[in-house]
């Protein structure tokens, strides 16, 4: 909904009308789940209620999640189950747990739209509401957090806070056409940012003027186009896909892609358990798309928290973008980066001639641009360094090529490889590779 | 809103310079700074680093201190697991005279247990198997498991009185560390780093080293969230450094590959990324350049800072034989004072294995032997340094341990479980008051009868020593001014100077 309802939990919201009772009342919702959280029995015994995914639907509709990899017949699913006798709700005093004071019953904040009377007081009737016609938050919030996504910034800049000590809109009617656009048709995510994408705002340039930059330094006016830095996720994706390793497998379990080694070993308490030890994934499994690497939440991977990569620790409604010299350090030593440096080499060299051409090739393939004369020339000096460089054994050219698993066939020359290998590196490190526009 | 009344919106908001924590997730702070004239490398208020004016450095959001500052840096020794403050430092010869008899009720006092005792049918006292001496001026009272701590107790301050909200590891250990039980806040010295910066432009201002204890190898696990940014920037993540090949993660360079090659490497991206800037005008890039530089510093700093090899052996000897075995608590003991030497902001150690359930006897004899002598080492060798003044040196744990035994009490043996109602702590260093024993607990070693000191009276006493107001340091995020005290915390004046 795009408030700080949670502010409420404790007294009421101090800037916002959302009294205590009615975050009471809005968690009542949700306090009907018969389940029982974790059970005595020990792990891989699934509480109640679950449903069951049978060996039918597993090789039918949902066979795009590859849960046939599984080695478990029947796959129990916890679900939310509506208890029949409502479970009573309290106001908690200063939200303490065990000081429940006043009895509240699901409703909603009067606010944002009364709760229809017509409406089942449980979880479908709360789902009308968020979709009814009147509610003025749920559209308006869904499109601006595609225009954060697409622009970096919402429309309505402080995207998790719709409220008084929110930001205001920019472009108010503008946030309005899309929003009842986005209801009027559909809730079709999809539709929306494809016709955002097509927007004559979206396709500006980048380049920042200096009148630009002292009249809107912040381009909430949107006279060009945001420059902004990739997401973790899509730095790793971007090397892997341009290099031609990307495996775009879609469902099943999730892999382990390279990682320092020694970090999970280092934090375990030792008594052992499938995350003491982390085991690299092997073979197609190594270049899956970051969305499947596996996640332990005590020891995230340290390459996609050092890019601002969500921690899973809170909800967060828009990460971090920085700049930092730790990000430095994994551009430049990640084994992923420098073993996609070696494929888009090998790449270019299949399918250019010219030394120049390949440069041109890997440099467009990571910043979707052709080189201008002066980076060519850059590029081209830096190549012939390199390769001469790796002819008189000031570098390892075996050692660097060995880098990440993946094994190259066939005839290259190994000094030629090494020295547009390094050049990709580069490229791969620069500010315009892993930034948008 | 019509585009001229924006613009004006945004010159009064200038003006105001409200505008820096309005934007604090966003990148508008690196073309503000630009346009405001600053240059490159200096921290303006979003975190983001552009340029000093002072020589050495990076600036944190704070201007200028609140209050004048005792100390400029931090060494957190922190003991995983919760140490038992009755073997250790507050002794009970209560507990050894009713030995086996039943914890009374009117002690417990409703004291909600772990679900590790909580189902015992009784709690049968038990008091320490360890002898106690009295040490200093003052005759401190210690247990003849620390006999170095013992030594240099007219330096510290034992306070027997602190306590915790949490009766669990994780939630204990995120609480010291973030000021709340739920993950999610930044930690400490994420916190410092976004206030104050850092004194060295070479290292980061927040470090992290890791042990394993011997007293119990198999105990409880660390969670590298406890040194993360949470909300803030994550320039200002604690950064660990290792006893691996690689000190800090990704610092090496690739197989094949020379300092030199490195070098020429990043002078073809600085230069690349510099055209690309003259052709594009995003001051971003030139901070992307300033970065690289700064790893390419790290990549120097962090070896020589790690490299003891040169410690002549009389340090050795202070701090004991494991001080030459990398990764070991000693060793990270020693490391504390290099990094404190470079004006490390917020050095945090961990020595795991503190978690005494079972055989504590045994166990607790060999975890008290990992930290002893380095730790006492470690303000006897910042204090002949004169490093002590403007330092702050903290000793303890997440939680105490109960005054019953967890499991069978035999004749030889017995366990503690988690207490958060007392347990002990000692400070030592810049503005704290040496040779004091500060709070009091029952004769029963259970609750506090005397100085009552919290956790966030603890995390507000030591940011007053750094001259920070604990109530002001605070980053906006989500519709809430969030800071480390959260909305609590008293500094603990009577052991201050």
């Amino acid at each position: 909904m795009g408030l700080t309802f949670e502010c409420a939990r404790c007294h009421d919201h101090k800037y916002d009308p959302i009294s205590q009772k009615e975050h009471f009342e809005l968690y009542s919702f949700f306090n009907n789940i018969d389940e029982l959280g974790l059970t005595p029995g020990g792990a891989g015994k699934i509480p109640k209620p679950y449903m069951t995914i049978t060996e039918k639907e597993k090789n039918g509709v949902l066979s795009f999640v590859q849960i046939q990899k599984s080695k478990m017949e029947e796959i129990p699913v916890m679900v939310m189950n509506e208890m029949e006798n409502i479970r009573p709700s309290f106001i908690l005093n200063r939200g303490v747990y065990d000081q429940p004071t006043t009895q509240v019953y699901p409703n909603t904040p009067k606010s944002i739209l009364p709760f229809p009377s017509e409406y089942p007081q449980n979880r479908l009737g709360l789902a009308k509401w968020l979709f009814h016609k009147d509610n003025p938050l749920t559209a308006r919030v869904a499109v601006n957090r595609f225009w954060q996504r697409m622009f970096g910034n919402g429309l309505v800049a402080s995207s998790f806070d719709f409220g008084n000590q929110g930001s205001l809109p920019t472009h108010p009617e503008l946030l309005d056409f899309l929003a009842i656009k986005f209801r009027e048709e559909g809730w079709d995510t999809r539709k929306i940012l494809k016709y955002i994408a097509l927007s004559a705002t979206y396709q500006q340039s980048t380049e920042v003027t200096q009148e630009l930059q002292e009249m809107d330094p912040e381009n909430r006016l949107l006279a060009r186009a945001p420059r902004l830095r990739l997401t973790a996720e899509v730095i790793r994706d971007q090397a892997l896909k341009i290099s031609g390793l990307l495996n775009r497998e879609v469902g099943g379990p999730s892999v382990k892609p390279y990682q320092p080694a020694g970090i999970w070993e280092a934090t375990t308490g030792g008594g052992g358990g499938s995350t003491a030890t982390y085991v690299t994934s092997t073979g197609k499994d190594l270049y899956r798309k970051s969305l499947y690497t596996f996640w332990k939440r005590t020891v995230p991977p340290p390459s996609m928290m050092t890019f601002d990569a969500a921690s899973r620790d809170l909800c967060t409604v828009k990460r971090q973008e920085t700049n930092t010299p730790l990000q430095a350090l994994v551009l430049l030593n990640d084994p992923q980066l420098i073993e996609a440096s070696r494929l888009l080499a090998k790449t270019a060299m299949d399918t250019h001639m010219e030394k120049i051409d390949q440069i041109s090739f890997i440099f467009k393939q990571a910043t979707s641009r052709d080189p201008d004369e002066e980076e060519l020339q850059m590029l081209g000096n830096y190549y012939s360094s390199m390769l001469e460089k790796v002819k008189n054994e000031d570098i390892g050219a075996e050692d660097y090529l060995s880098i990440g698993a993946y094994e190259i066939k066939g005839e290259y020359s190994k000094y030629k490889l090494a020295a547009l290998a390094l050049t990709a590196h580069s490229i791969l490190n620069l500010d315009e590779t892993i930034s948008r526009g | 809103m019509s585009e001229k009344k924006i613009i004006e919106e945004r010159s009064l908001i200038l003006n105001r310079r409200a505008f820096l924590g309005k934007t604090a997730l966003g990148v508008g702070g690196v073309a503000l700074a630009s346009l405001l004239g600053a240059n490159l490398f200096r921290k303006d208020k979003n975190g983001i680093l552009t340029k000093d004016d002072s020589p050495n450095g990076v600036k944190g959001i704070l201007n200028s201190l609140h209050h004048p500052a005792k100390i400029k840096r931090v060494i957190y020794l922190f003991q995983s697991g919760g140490p038992s403050q009755l073997e250790l430092f507050d002794h009970k010869p209560l507990l050894n005279k009713r030995r086996g008899e039943d914890l009374p009720e009117s002690i417990r006092n409703g004291q909600r247990l772990t679900g590790m005792t909580a189902g015992q049918d009784k709690f049968p006292l038990v008091g320490s198997q360890f002898k106690f001496n009295k040490y200093g001026k003052n005759g401190t009272e210690i247990s003849e498991l620390l006999p170095y701590t013992a030594k240099m107790v007219d330096d510290l301050c034992i306070i027997k009185s602190m306590y915790t909200e949490a009766i669990n590891h994780d939630p204990a250990v995120t609480f010291f560390q973030t000021g709340s039980q739920q993950p999610g806040r930044p930690s400490i010295g994420s916190w410092l780093s976004y206030g104050l910066g850092s004194e060295n432009e070479n290292l980061p201002a927040f470090t992290v080293l890791l042990s394993r204890g011997t007293g119990r190898p198999n105990g409880q696990p660390l969670y590298t969230r406890l040194w993360g940014n949470g909300f803030l920037h994550s320039l200002h993540q604690g950064v660990q450094f290792r006893a691996a090949k690689d000190p800090v993660l990704y610092l090496n360079d690739p197989k094949g590959i020379t300092k030199e090659v490195k070098r020429e490497m990043l002078d073809n991206i600085a230069a690349l990324n510099d055209k690309h800037y003259q052709d594009n005008g995003d001051p971003e890039i030139k901070s992307r350049i300033a970065q690289y530089e700064m790893a390419y510093r790290m990549q120097t700093s962090v070896p020589n800072v790690m490299d003891t090899a040169k410690e002549p052996d009389y340090i050795y000897e202070m701090y004991g034989p494991e001080a030459k075995i990398p990764g070991t608590y000693a060793a990270n003991c020693l490391l504390a004072r290099r990094l404190a030497e470079q004006d490390v902001r917020f050095i945090q150690l961990y020595h795991m294995g503190w978690d005494q359930h079972d055989n504590l006897p045994g166990a607790i004899a060999k975890q008290a032997k990992d930290v002893d002598q380095a730790s006492a080492a470690l303000v006897a060798d910042l204090k002949q340094r004169g490093l002590l003044e403007d330092t702050l040196v903290i000793w303890g744990g997440e939680f105490g341990r109960t005054n019953y035994s967890q499991g069978l009490l035999t004749e030889t043996n017995y366990g503690r479980d988690h207490h958060p109602r007392s347990f002990t702590m000692w400070m030592a260093g810049g503005g704290i008051k040496p040779g004091m024993v500060y709070g009091e607990t029952d004769d029963f070693g259970y609750n506090i009868v005397k100085d009552p000191v919290h956790v966030h009276d603890f995390q507000a006493t030591m940011l007053h020593l750094l001259g920070i107001d604990h109530e002001k340091l605070t980053y906006k995020y989500q519709g809430r001014r969030f800071r480390l005290t959260d909305v609590e915390g008293h500094i603990v004046k009577d052991i201050l100077t």
